[in-house]
């Protein structure tokens, strides 16, 4: 297994450290200044004060944003335009059945996904947009819708939830096409055990309405390398079947399953234009965050 | 119950091993909570379902099937008293009616069946009995029989046979229907003219314990009996035509002479001359017949006496065959010595069965046209015949024709073209006293005549001088000398022989034409050379006769042919069908016949079959005195009440009871079972992944 990667200044970024923080908002200023600071550029900050370009001046445009400079050398009245600085809708679709329930190195998917909302959702917050969330299993079980104000309810709701039901896609995200009317930004996170095409025609409607589609799928590090060694019977967590299984005998090909299981995932949701990434819960949360503000910079152009 | 080899009892331990380790995989069982097994799932022969036992069904199949095998190799019995206590009283006979030939004595043979028939009606309702018939073999009826209709059937319809007395192979089948029986009392009734000559064959034979034996005695006294001992053929050329001087030896076994006793003898049916003869007690004498003309085929005949009280061995039944003559060609060498072939000459000129016929050559003058009609060629101290002469002798020998090379001064064989059984050497002088053969192989036709005590000895020749010989990988050395060199070796060469004498056949180079062994040798030889068979003037009953060794039966018969033996008394016994084709069973005295039932006519051959006069002698032995041999006691415990109480012992009660064989039988079929079961149920697994 990998050992945890940090960022500078993300020291305490390590999913098992962050473990021991009891409130998930001292957390997630934890986690997400520090991962600010540790910056030595700030290509994202002060996206709203960015210039984009000069127009004309038009009767009723605000005199404030008139650019003297311009005027004094052209003898005309233009107006400098920004990058616009919408207040985007952020919500986290967050997987919370009992397969999420599952943690082989002292944390769980389901921890460690409810961290990683709590920093992008504090996040967002910080960067003035409205964050929501939405939790489900084989239907939606929690909605809160975004909001400017709904910070500490989504943390709130965050602390609070617990894994208790199989789960399933197709159900929940169609039921959540009808919540996103708004053009946004949705991050899923799920450890989406469904047939990869599967999977991706449950999320595909969540497009349709112009919102942009973040998937973190967060596998444990024993889904992924199969660590077991003895001939014991397995129970899925979510069915309650068992299985007895020798797992030396078929180790590499579970591997292989995983690996192109995530590989199909991969090519599906870029071939629908939804940003994919696969976390390990071994791995620091500022990958996380990496990874969003990638995204959310190619969405900040907006004019 | 209980096991006569407990022992493998403790293979039934090995049964609990795969339990064993099933019962700990399953301690070792854990189970781990898992997200999906949606991979796993998708991945063949994922799990440890082998390790499982997943139809508990099969397991006790096959449990059970190894329970009952080791069960059946632990041998296990019943303890007795449940099987005496239901047949308590009920008695096993076996009556044993001797049907020798010496039976047909006086009315010997109506009383013993009248014995036999008391002894099946005083069977009681629960008696089981057996009727064994023996003369030389033992015939046995129907065992253990409740039915006396039928056994005064058998016994009513028994027939005298031609065979001798020999008490063994019969005691020897009640032994075994007694050891089989489970019944309480076992009885044997031995119906006999108790001839001394069949006792020794009873040696050896023991009744089980308790077993009561009651010999009835169906003989008396008299001994006075005069019988045909055998008869001799003086043969003899005149003017052309062989003659045949039959002698015939009658005896006389009984206390008082005989006078004027008529002696006849038959060819081809036909009386030619009865003489008179006087007999002393005790003695014999031998009648000579005057000499008969033979004709080109064979002629039975028969020299008969006129009945006495044993009717059977008053006649002797022979085939006179035409005396065989086997044809040689001696070959010498032109500058040879006159008294190089005198010898073999000599030797070869005497003797009647066969008579020689010996032509004489020299290697020189020596073609194609002298082996005409010739069965052996002896090449004596020559070198190889040359070209055509050489070829066709090779043709002669691959034919089937006998080559004898005697090897001396002049056997210089540079090339023998396949033919010798080795390569003839320079040759060897011996010092002194010279050597002698040290090796001699008895069990070849040519010196098994010498093999017994006092028959001759081929050792005490001394050889001065002989070619050391070289055998060839395929000949077979019969005999050595005393340094190792061969003497005699054998190759086969085609369907002929060749034989390598690696000295002289007179008296140059060893003394061996002067001893006593030297014709009876030279004889040997030839007829080996000769393929020859003397052929049988008469059997005697109780023989075997395999058909395929008759020199005169092959030369008659195509393959297509289907042999039928014709009986004395007219039964035909096909000898070409069946498992024991090709071997006709003599059990009759007289005259069998051997026809082609493919093609009818006269017979194919004749053969005569005597009783063996051993029967003749009447002197018997006491009965009790054999009652005792097979019983182990003596003989006055013959009642029934007498006897020791039957005891079982495990070895005989597993033996009885054969439970082993049942679980056997049970095992196999659970493992048939379980092999139809396990196939149906992989399909299915397999239909399902």
């Amino acid at each position: 297994m990998d050992a945890p990667q940090t960022s500078p200044g993300a020291r305490f970024v390590d999913p098992k450290v962050l473990a021991r923080i009891g409130s998930l908002n001292l957390l997630a200023r934890t986690v997400v200044d520090g991962f600010i600071n540790g910056l030595h550029k700030a290509p994202y900050l002060g996206v709203s004060i960015d210039f984009a370009e000069h127009r004309g001046y038009m009767p009723g445009d605000d005199i404030r944003f008139i650019d003297w400079r311009v005027f004094a050398r052209t003898d005309r009245f233009y107006v400098k335009q920004f990058e616009a600085d919408t207040n985007a809708n952020f919500s986290v679709m967050f997987d919370i059945s009992r397969s999420m329930n599952f943690g082989s190195k002292g944390i769980t998917k389901l921890d460690y996904g409810r961290y990683l909302a709590a920093c992008l959702t504090y996040f967002c917050t910080k960067q003035r947009d409205r964050v929501g969330l939405v939790t489900f299993d084989d239907d939606i079980v929690t909605r809160i819708p975004p909001s400017a104000k709904h910070l500490d309810v989504v943390l709130h709701e965050l602390d609070r939830i617990d894994a208790g039901r199989p789960g399933s896609l197709a159900h929940p995200m169609f039921r959540a096409t009808e919540l996103f009317k708004r053009r946004g930004i949705v991050v899923v996170i799920s450890d989406f055990y469904e047939d990869p095409q599967a999977a991706v025609d449950a999320l595909k409607p969540l497009r349709y309405g112009g919102t942009d589609l973040i998937v973190f799928h967060l596998l444990d590090p024993a889904e992924i390398e199969f660590p077991y060694d003895d001939a014991v019977s397995f129970q899925d967590i979510e069915t309650g079947r068992k299985l007895p299984v020798v797992p030396e005998k078929l180790r590499e090909q579970y591997r292989a399953l995983v690996q192109e299981h995530i590989a199909a995932l991969s090519k599906l949701c870029g071939e629908n234009r939804i940003d994919y990434a696969l976390f390990n819960t071994a791995t620091p949360l500022d990958h996380a965050l990496f990874k969003f503000l990638a995204v959310r910079e190619k969405l900040s152009r907006v004019r | 119950m209980a096991f006569l080899a407990p022992l493998f009892l403790i293979g039934l331990g090995a049964l609990a091993v795969p339990v064993i380790i099933h019962m700990i995989q399953r301690e070792r069982k854990e189970v781990v909570e898992f997200p999906s097994l949606m991979f796993v799932r998708k991945i063949p022969f994922h799990s440890f379902r082998r390790q499982r036992i997943r139809h508990w069904f099969l397991l006790l199949l096959r449990c059970l099937a190894f329970i009952l095998l080791i069960a059946a190799f632990a041998r296990p019995f019943f303890q007795a008293p449940s099987v005496a206590a239901v047949t308590s009283g009920a008695r096993e006979v076996v009556i044993l009616l001797d049907r020798s030939y010496s039976m047909a004595y006086a009315d010997r043979w109506d009383r013993a069946r009248a014995a036999a028939a008391d002894v099946v009606d005083g069977l009681g309702a629960d008696d089981r009995a057996t009727l064994i018939f023996f003369d030389s073999g033992a015939q046995v009826g129907p065992r253990s029989m409740s039915d006396r209709g039928s056994l005064r059937a058998l016994v009513d319809a028994a027939e005298l046979g031609a065979g001798t007395t020999r008490y063994g192979p019969a005691l020897k089948l009640a032994e075994g229907i007694f050891e089989d029986s489970s019944l309480p009392r076992l009885e044997a009734v031995l119906i006999s003219d108790f001839q001394q000559s069949g006792f020794e064959s009873a040696s050896g034979i023991r009744f089980p314990e308790g077993t009561v034996v009651t010999p009835i005695a169906v003989g008396d006294e008299a001994r006075a009996n005069v019988s045909v001992a055998g008869v001799l053929f003086q043969r003899e050329y005149f003017s052309g035509r062989e003659r045949v001087a039959v002698s015939a030896r009658v005896t006389n076994r009984g206390g008082e002479p005989v006078a004027g006793l008529d002696v006849t003898l038959e060819l081809d049916g036909r009386e030619l001359e009865a003489l008179v003869t006087d007999l002393p007690a005790n003695g014999a004498s031998t009648v000579d017949f005057a000499a008969v003309t033979l004709d080109d085929a064979s002629m039975t005949g028969a020299v008969r006496i006129e009945g006495d009280t044993l009717p059977t061995d008053d006649v002797f039944h022979f085939v006179i065959t035409p005396g065989q003559v086997v044809h040689v060609l001696l070959v010498g060498h032109e500058r040879a010595d006159a008294e190089a072939g005198l010898y073999l000459e000599r030797s070869l000129g005497i003797g009647s069965s066969p008579s020689f016929d010996v032509a004489t050559t020299t290697i020189g003058n020596f073609d194609a046209s002298d082996l005409a009609g010739r069965q052996v060629v002896i090449l004596n101290d020559t070198p190889p015949p040359s070209g055509a002469a050489l070829a066709a002798l090779q043709g002669f020998v691959e034919g089937g024709g006998g080559l004898l090379v005697v090897s001396g001064e002049r056997s210089a064989w540079t090339s023998d073209a396949g033919l010798l059984p080795g390569t003839i050497g320079s040759p060897l002088d011996r010092a002194g006293r010279g050597g002698a053969i040290g090796f001699v192989d008895y069990s070849h036709p040519v010196f098994e005549l010498f093999g017994a005590p006092r028959s001759g000895d081929v050792t005490t020749a001394r050889f001065f001088r002989y070619r050391p010989l070289d055998p060839a990988e395929s000949s077979v050395v019969l005999a050595r000398y005393d340094d190792g060199n061969p003497v005699l070796a054998e190759r086969r060469v085609g369907s002929g022989t060749v034989l390598l004498w690696a000295s002289t056949l007179d008296s140059f180079w060893n003394d061996l034409a002067l001893k006593p062994v030297y014709l009876p040798f030279v004889h040997r030889v030839v007829q080996h050379l000769a393929g020859y068979v003397p052929p049988t003037p008469w059997y005697y009953a109780g023989q075997v006769l395999d058909l395929a060794g008759q020199p005169g039966l092959a030369a008659v018969t195509t393959d297509a042919a289907e042999l039928v033996g014709v009986s004395p008394s007219g039964q035909r016994v096909p000898v070409t069908e069946g498992e024991r084709a090709g071997f006709l069973a003599l059990d009759e005295q007289g005259l069998y016949e051997i026809h082609d039932a493919t093609a009818p006519g006269d017979s194919l051959l004749t053969l005569a079959v005597n009783v063996d006069l051993q029967e003749s002698d009447l002197t018997t032995v006491d009965p009790e005195e054999l009652a005792s041999a097979v019983t182990g006691r003596a003989g006055g415990e013959r009642e029934a009440a007498d006897a020791p109480a039957r005891t079982f012992s495990p070895e005989d009660l597993e033996r009885r009871q054969g439970i082993w064989w049942y679980l056997l039988v049970v095992a196999f079929c659970l493992l048939v079972g379980e092999t139809v079961v396990s196939n149906r149920l992989s399909r299915r697994a397999l239909e399902v992944d």
